[in-house]
């Protein structure tokens, strides 16, 4: 993993159309702001990880006799 | 395109119905194309549909429309992360969530935070997150469906 420091106010390029600005330090929590092409999705990662996860189990889906009687 | 599927054998679509999800699912990017496949003796065309990935027989993810369980489901995202769905007309839209059901099946969810967008018209698709506060991952369904049933 790359890492870079970066103090407030200060920025990162990624790929020519992602810029992601430190907006505000205070204490553990970091305010980030990024700009990006509007059709470039930016997700929470524990948000992505949660849907992922229910896909997951949604493709493990099991007792489908059962399920069938409830529709 | 055709696939042997470890749910409905060996099934063959023709190329212009396969449903391409254009930047994958969520957590899957690699996962693009796509059969929708209704279960076969389903009365009046409710109930689960599969979105059976043409890439890997495996890869059957059961999905239902959220509005037969929750009417007032109403999904806000950005106008922009539906683009890759090309021109979208209202009546084009179908919304899909998918369902995730355990061994104990009264633990059935539907996921209200990731939900699936296809265009009928072109069959692109895109799987979203919702930036609706309170939108539950993990929404139980087992008692709505069982009251539902039980009032018809």
């Amino acid at each position: 993993m790359l890492a870079l420091s970066r103090k407030k106010g200060e920025a990162l390029v990624i790929n020519n159309d992602i810029e992601i600005t430190v907006l505000e330090v205070k204490g553990e929590q970091v305010k980030l702001g990024i700009t990006a092409p509007k059709d470039v999705p930016v997700y929470r990662k524990e948000v992505y990880v949660q849907i992922q996860e229910s896909t997951k189990e949604a493709v493990a889906t099991a007792s489908l006799d059962a399920l069938k009687q409830l529709f | 395109m055709e696939v042997r599927t470890r749910l409905f054998g060996d099934i063959a679509i023709e190329d212009d119905k396969i449903i391409r999800f254009v930047n994958g699912l969520v957590g899957f990017p690699t996962m693009k194309d796509f059969a929708l496949i209704h279960d076969g003796d389903a009365e009046g065309g409710k109930g689960i549909q599969w979105l059976q990935s043409m890439q890997d027989g495996e890869f059957a993810l059961p999905v239902v429309n959220p509005l037969d369980i929750l009417e007032a489901y109403d999904p806000i995202v950005e106008d922009e992360l539906l683009a890759p769905l090309g021109e979208l007309s209202p009546d084009d839209m179908l919304v899909l969530v998918t369902i995730t059901v355990p061994e104990d099946i009264t633990k059935m969810t539907i996921n209200l935070k990731g939900p699936i967008v296809i265009n009928a018209a072109n069959c692109k698709a895109c799987q979203v997150i919702a930036e609706n506060d309170g939108l539950d991952v993990k929404f139980p369904v087992y008692d709505i469906l069982k009251a539902r049933k039980a009032g018809e």
